[in-house]
């Protein structure tokens, strides 16, 4: 034989392979190894210099010790855009279904040995016994379903503190004690899970689509020429090709988090997203997915056959459009499922719960504000007053024969003037506290 | 490279291998070695019909065939398929049709390496394997939505290597250097149907002789056997595909048999003279080879033709001088003149149309028996 000579035995895998299972006897495989993207164990932060309880530090940029001033830099992947996709496999799709499998799970606390009974999807928290903070990852249904990336906080809770100080001050019918400190100290740094879509799409439309046609004609009864405008109808058709990137849809449920408010902090640049790193999380809250992959799939593909739709139209060269239909043709779509920063205020005022949230990455600030109806129905009295008073005094003027028809008149357009602005009012009111 | 080429030896011309009576022969013509049975040795050379075939030594491997494929295509079948071969010809030689190509039809089995080898080594590959993906089509219409969910097949690359130590068996290998020629003129055969050598089986057909050297053929089995060896790994990797195979191996303990596949051959003659060969696959009954139109026939129909059209000519001509006198023998001249051109041009037909049909026929194809 030609060839250098070559045994088994001399022969060994390179690094990064590990044996797998054969299915056939003599031939022995190797694949590249498992990379687990997130380890498996609870992870506790306790200062390797004073003992205390650490966690990270926005301003400091990492793990930080408030007692003696340790600080340790987290060591995290800047991945911006590039950040891993996943495909909708059907095996993902499956498994994302059953959401993480457990209601509740215990964990043993290495600090203090104390066990931790917490609730489905909580990925970080707070030993009660020793207040050690602990990140925990270990029930997810797969690998790819774990969040990969995410964006950490750089808006410190000092700096939200004048923004929501003079946000939640705004407007004068809102409760005075509102902007009290008790109700900023309330914001909390949470971590949101969110699913991000790509897709391209391709759409096709038919329609009949109306063009004006102006055309002159002699009209009998009023003997002239006049000009009428008419729509003439033809079927057509074309095609838009759209390019979805980075589509965001909130993993949380409805009944936790006010989906409303949490769009008003869009948009996240997702070119700050970095790789996962439990460090990120040691002293924050952190939620992990209420709204599965499909259900959210559905969500954002809805959105995105409405867009879909309005470039459609778009694509119509007239405004008159008929019998519209149109097909939407999906490709290459994939997934990211990642956490974003928000801190969140909740607080009660006269029974009813209210949300602020504050974007952790840009401080763009939404939320629900209660109202002091006193001062709504105070100002609607006083808007209508001037009328309903012209009115009183404008009738028995009348009756008496008098000018009282000057005041009526005045009366009523400053009645109407009032109804208006009272709606006006009433509904900017209502939304508020929504 | 000794030990990895088929062990042979020189058999005389009158020392029959492998515990047949058959006895080696050479074509002077086109250097094809067969054996070929006592009964039949004062014949033509089976595949070029061009010369007799004279006894000749000749390098035989030591061991005997280890598998045959039996003829499945008896004698008899073989009319109907000439029959159907040679029905669409026009103007076809006398030499071409069925009885006389049934009579000179002779059965041949011709050759491949069968190998088997220990193989010990290490390998690697880009292995692939199917995963399936949902896709999303949304309709509007009447102002509603409709979903649909799509599946799209996909393959997912992933890095394996490893190590082999397998013994692996019959990898089939050209053993004639026409052999890629010969698989596209005979077709393909059911080879897992084949029977263990039996020389009982071998009937009246000539054995052709491998003719590819030794060297060769290991040039030619290494890839094979390489070949064989990636789909065995991707087998053992759990996967449905693979690229970029690559193997370095010791190929030990090779052993070298024949595998004889079965064929018929028949011939008929041109108009020069020469043979066209027709070859029949002995299993599938497909059939390839030219079939040519008589260009003498065809020349012989337009003198004929030709000949007519001079003699209505002749006539009309006579015709026209009558009409001098009797007028009605203008108007039947004219009509016999238009006939004599009718006749004229008919015959250029017959003389051009040969020519026309046998370049057509100069990539012969393969005929697949219909019944």
């Amino acid at each position: 034989m030609s060839e250098k000579q070559s045994s088994t035995r001399s022969w060994t895998p390179p690094e990064g392979f590990q044996k797998v299972k054969s299915h056939f006897e003599g031939v022995v495989v190797y694949a590249p190894q498992q990379v687990r993207a997130i380890e498996d164990k609870v992870k506790s932060y306790a200062c390797p210099n004073c003992g205390a309880n650490v966690s990270y530090d926005v301003s400091a940029g990492g793990i930080a010790c408030e007692y003696c001033g340790y600080v340790a830099p987290v060591k995290a992947v800047k991945l911006g855009r590039s950040a891993d996709e996943f495909e909708f496999t059907l095996e993902t799709i499956s498994q994302s279904s059953h959401g993480w499998g457990t209601k509740r799970q215990i964990l043993q606390c290495d600090s203090c040995g104390g066990k931790l009974s917490i609730p489905e999807g909580t990925i970080s928290t707070t030993c009660p016994f020793c207040s050690s903070n602990k990140v925990n990852l270990t029930i997810s249904p797969e690998e790819s379903l774990r969040p990969r990336f995410l964006i950490p906080f750089k808006i410190t809770l000092e700096q939200i503190q004048p923004l929501a100080t003079s946000w939640l001050g705004k407007g004068w019918f809102h409760p005075d004690e509102l902007a009290a400190k008790t109700i900023i100290r309330r914001f909390k740094g949470v971590y949101l899970p969110f699913w991000t879509f790509d897709a391209l799409v391709y759409a096709r439309w038919r329609a009949q689509v109306g063009y004006e046609k102006t055309e002159r004609h002699y009209n009998a009864r009023e003997k002239r020429w006049e000009t009428r405008t008419r729509i003439v109808w033809r079927w057509q058709n074309g095609d838009v090709r759209l390019s979805i990137d980075d589509f965001l849809v909130t993993g949380s449920n409805r009944n936790h988090i006010n989906h409303q408010i949490l769009k008003k902090l869009y948009p996240f640049n997702m070119q700050s997203l970095v790789a996962y790193e439990p460090d990120y999380l040691a002293g924050w809250q952190a939620q992990a997915y209420e709204t599965t992959l499909t259900e959210a799939w559905e969500i954002g593909k809805s959105a995105i056959r409405e867009k879909a739709k309005k470039a459609c139209y778009h694509n119509i060269p007239s405004n008159h459009v008929r019998n519209f239909s149109m097909s939407a043709d999906f490709s290459e779509e994939s997934w990211r499922y990642i956490l974003l920063p928000v801190y969140l205020s909740s607080y009660r005022y006269e029974e009813k719960i209210f949300q602020v949230m504050v974007n952790g990455l840009t401080g763009a600030i939404a939320g629900q504000k209660p109202v002091a109806w006193w001062k709504i129905w105070l100002a609607i009295a006083a808007l209508l007053a001037p009328g309903v008073i012209l009115g009183l005094i404008g009738l028995p003027l009348l009756l008496l024969g008098g000018a009282g028809i000057i005041p009526i008149s005045l009366g009523i357009v400053l009645y109407i003037i009032g109804i208006v602005i009272s709606v006006i009012l009433y509904n900017k009111a209502r939304q508020s506290e929504a | 490279m000794d030990n990895y080429t088929p062990k042979t030896s020189i058999f005389e011309e009158t020392q029959p291998p492998w515990q047949t009576d058959y006895l080696p022969f050479g074509c002077p013509n086109c250097r094809r070695v067969f054996l070929v049975p006592p009964d039949i040795i004062n014949t033509t050379c089976p595949l070029c019909r061009r010369a007799k075939l004279d006894p000749q030594p000749a390098r035989l491997t030591t061991n005997e065939p280890e598998k045959l494929l039996p003829f499945q295509v008896e004698k008899n079948q073989l009319y109907a398929i000439f029959n159907e071969f040679t029905s669409n010809v026009w103007l076809k030689p006398e030499d071409f049709n069925a009885e006389i190509l049934l009579k000179r039809t002779r059965p041949v089995f011709w050759p491949m390496w069968l190998v088997d080898s220990d193989v010990d080594g290490h390998w690697q590959m880009e292995a692939g394997f199917d995963y399936q993906v949902q896709s999303s089509k949304e309709v509007y219409s009447g102002g509603q939505w409709q979903s649909r969910k799509e599946i799209e097949n996909r393959i997912r690359w992933e890095p394996r290597l490893g190590t082999a130590s397998i013994h692996v068996d019959n990898i089939r290998i050209p053993a004639l250097e026409e052999h890629h020629n010969r698989h596209q003129i005979t077709g393909t055969y059911p080879l897992d149907q084949a029977n263990d050598f039996d020389p009982q089986q071998l009937g009246i057909a000539c054995l052709e002789v491998p003719d590819l050297s030794p060297r060769e053929a290991w040039r030619l089995a290494r890839p094979q056997v390489q070949r064989e060896l990636g789909q065995i790994c991707t087998s053992a990797s759990g996967a449905e595909h693979q690229r970029d195979f690559a193997i370095k191996a010791d190929y030990r303990n090779l052993h070298w048999t024949q595998f004889l596949l079965p064929m018929y051959t028949t011939h008929y003659m041109n108009d020069e003279g020469q043979p066209q060969i027709l070859v029949v696959n002995g299993r599938s009954g497909s059939i390839y080879g030219p079939r040519l139109a008589s260009r003498k026939r065809g020349l012989h129909i337009a003198g004929i033709l030709a000949g007519v059209a001079g003699a209505i000519f002749i006539i009309a001509l006579i015709g026209l001088l009558l009409a001098m006198v009797f007028p009605l023998a203008g108007l039947i001249a004219s009509f016999l003149g238009v006939l004599g051109l009718g006749v004229g041009i008919a015959a250029i037909v017959p003389a051009v149309w040969p020519g026309q049909w046998n370049r057509r026929q100069e990539e012969p194809r393969i005929i697949t028996r219909t019944s």
